[in-house]
């Protein structure tokens, strides 16, 4: 194999023969090399979150990537392609411009218009010394309930928008909750506080890519019916509503439910 | 029992339907069971050697060498697949893309596995590599294999990292990312790996001079096998796929690709095999008319043998040749997915029968005066060793298509974005 292992010929076929085999061996290795240094990249560069993100977004099912404007009734009928991030979204300014046709109505769980809202059931309120407050939206907190315990960043830590911001336990379901926004944790509630996180955001502030008004209530609307849909007996019929608003500690009233797949499904994990 | 049940249910993909934990397991348990024999009968051939089988000095090569040709021909899908739609942009393989590396990585592992077996003293197998014979087609084979082996698993990495449970750690979900971005490089390297060893068995066969049977004329340092090798596993590793898949089907009870798909893999394999069937036809005439009498061999001295006879020859090129080609390619038989399946089991019929007659019909006819026609039958162990692959293919397919995105593309955008 080398020149100094017995056996080894200076021969034309030798040479081209071990010539092939180790540029072979060389190139799968400079591929895995490389798709290890292009990680680290990703890593350093602070784009694996977004990357994560817009992988685990082109899993989740067409229902659940409708386009805000879908929502609003601006449109007929549209997916997302943007992985949700409407600050980068060209169509965007098209679009907002358009009436929107969602009628605001109760849709029997309560939303503020003082709150933007992530489709991962989160809301941000933005204070007047510039940070900015991060809380669990109305159902989930009713479907969850009081949790078992949380886990939040530490103060000081840097969170990025989709990514993971904090992660809950209930009844030995993990929930992992997306950050709404970019920043820096200034300072950490809890379920008694009503809120999450405070953060100082990065850079100029945008929030764009929330929710707000009529995409709000349209959105609510067509999650209370994937939730109505998924707690469902098995095999039940589709069947009309019966009325009435969701109850709270869902997680606790409905133990048998499949909740792997409803919490999925509320946070946007695949 | 329930927390089995919810550990099950956290790994398939959420939307999947896939049967239940307890069917899953009754399917496995056959499976496991022949599994475990093979690994005795491996055990008992590397224990106490390879007395355990029916090989001698005069069968050198038996059931293990035929059969792993066979796979190795088949599994050819793989790299076939992936050069079809990395390299000429076929994207409308994609959705079978996934499923053909796993039937490579299942085929080549196997093969490798029971080579092992067959050679012996797996611990020195390094020796292959540091005491390379260079002039030994074999050496090309296990070179060329042993890197493809690599590839497979390499390409089969990103597809395991998209489990559900493996993508949530977000170092696994970025590296399959990067690695799934350099495929068609590995695709590339995989077909250049592929042809040279898929090629190098067939010129292991043709530069026998001492076996007139096998022996062939080529091209440069290339008997003629080696071309016939290569077009004969591109012909029947698409034919492969679409059995494999149609028994995922059967078995499952859901449609896993779309028509269109069979039909363009059905079609590729027809139209490969009826120019291996013409390739092969001129092949056998030069063969038979010239390169045979000048070693002092014709055609009696290899076909008046029972059971061998010109029957094998026959078959390989029409029943199992050229009718395949043809069903595969008309429009009337191949638009229908019963003679389409017909079609592509033909194909791979033929396949077998070739690597077999290379093998077993090769080393059972005599090439000396004082030689008799031997016959050779394959031990238990031989069989159950090989049962072994077998089953460790359907477990480890089983286990993917539960647990990994086999047939289910990307709900939504490219999920290889850029993100720059």
């Amino acid at each position: 194999m080398f020149p100094w292992i017995d056996g080894f010929q200076w021969s034309v076929g030798h040479i081209i023969f071990l010539s092939l085999f180790f540029a072979v061996v060389l190139t799968i290795l400079v591929t895995i090399a490389s798709a290890l240094w292009r990680t680290l990249s990703d890593f350093r560069t602070h784009r694996a979150t977004e990357i994560c993100w817009r992988m685990n977004f082109a899993e989740l099912p067409d229902a659940e990537r409708y386009c805000r404007h879908q929502l609003a009734g601006r449109v007929a009928s549209r997916i997302c392609d943007n992985a949700f991030e409407c600050r980068q979204c060209l169509k965007y300014p098209e679009f907002v411009a358009l009436p929107a046709k969602t009628p605001s109505q109760n849709v029997g769980i309560d939303f503020s218009n003082k709150l933007l809202y992530h489709r991962g059931h989160t809301w941000v309120r933005p204070e007047d010394d510039g940070t900015l407050t991060v809380g669990l939206d109305e159902l989930a907190h009713r479907m969850i309930g009081r949790p078992d315990s949380v886990e939040l960043p530490v103060k000081g830590s840097e969170i990025e928008c989709n990514g993971m911001a904090w992660r809950m336990m209930k009844n030995g379901h993990e929930i992992q909750v997306r950050a709404p926004i970019e920043g820096t944790v200034v300072c950490t509630g809890g379920v008694e506080d009503g809120w999450y996180l405070r953060l100082r955001p990065r850079g100029p502030l945008n929030l764009r890519h929330l929710l707000r008004g009529a995409e709000v209530c349209g959105w609510l609307s067509g999650e209370l019916d994937r939730l109505q849909l998924q707690l469902s007996a098995s095999k039940a019929q589709p069947c009309l509503a019966d009325g009435g608003t969701l109850m709270p500690e869902l997680m606790d009233a409905m133990p048998e439910a499949d909740w792997d797949t409803v919490l999925a499904a509320t946070f946007l994990n695949v | 029992m329930s927390e089995l049940l919810l550990i099950d249910r956290r790994w398939i993909a959420r939307g999947v339907e896939r049967s239940s934990t307890m069917r899953f397991l009754l399917w496995l348990v056959p499976w496991v069971a022949l599994l475990a024999l093979g690994i005795y009968a491996a055990g008992l051939c590397l224990y106490y050697g390879l007395n355990q089988t029916n090989m001698d000095n005069r069968f050198a090569f038996g059931m293990w060498i035929f059969l792993d040709l066979a796979i190795i021909a088949m599994g050819a899908g793989a790299f076939f697949t992936g050069f079809l739609v990395y390299i000429l942009k076929q994207e409308d393989l994609k959705p079978i893309l996934n499923s053909a590396v796993v039937v490579g990585l299942v085929c080549y592992s196997g093969a490798v596995a029971v080579l092992m077996v067959d050679v012996g003293q797996p611990l020195r197998a390094w020796f292959t590599f540091w005491y390379p014979n260079t002039h030994s087609m074999l050496t090309e084979v296990t070179f060329c294999i042993s890197c493809y082996l690599l590839v497979l698993i390499l390409e089969y990495i990103p597809v395991l990292l998209r489990n559900r449970q493996l993508r949530k750690v977000p170092s696994f979900l970025i590296f399959e990312h990067q690695l799934h971005k350099l495929v068609p490089v590995l695709a590339a390297v995989g077909a250049f790996l592929s042809f040279f060893h898929q090629g190098s068995l067939g010129g292991l066969y043709g530069v026998l001079r001492g076996r007139p049977f096998v022996y062939r004329q080529g091209f440069a340092i290339w008997p003629s096998t080696f071309f016939l090798f290569i077009l004969s596993a591109i012909a029947v590793g698409p034919s492969f796929l679409i059995l494999v898949t149609a028994a995922a089907e059967r078995v499952t009870g859901r449609h896993l690709v779309k028509p269109g798909v069979f039909r363009k893999l059905g079609l590729i394999s027809g139209v490969l095999l009826a120019m291996y069937v013409a390739v092969k036809a001129v092949d056998t005439l030069v063969w038979l008319n010239i390169t045979s009498p000048s070693l002092g061999f014709g055609p009696r001295d290899y076909y008046s043998y029972w059971p061998i006879s010109s029957t094998f020859l026959f078959a390989v090129t029409v029943p199992l040749g050229l009718f395949p080609a043809l069903l595969l390619i008309m429009p009337i038989t191949a638009g229908k997915r019963g003679w389409l399946l017909f079609g592509a089991t033909l194909a791979c019929a033929g396949v077998l029968l070739n690597r077999f007659v290379f093998t077993v019909q090769t080393l059972a006819l005599p090439t000396l005066a004082f030689d008799d026609f031997l016959q050779y039958s394959p031990s238990w162990q031989e069989v159950a060793t090989f049962g072994g692959v077998i089953a460790y293919g359907v477990i480890v397919y089983s286990l993917s298509y539960r647990y990994l995105p086999l047939f289910d593309p990307p709900k939504g955008a490219d999920p290889n974005v850029s993100v720059d």
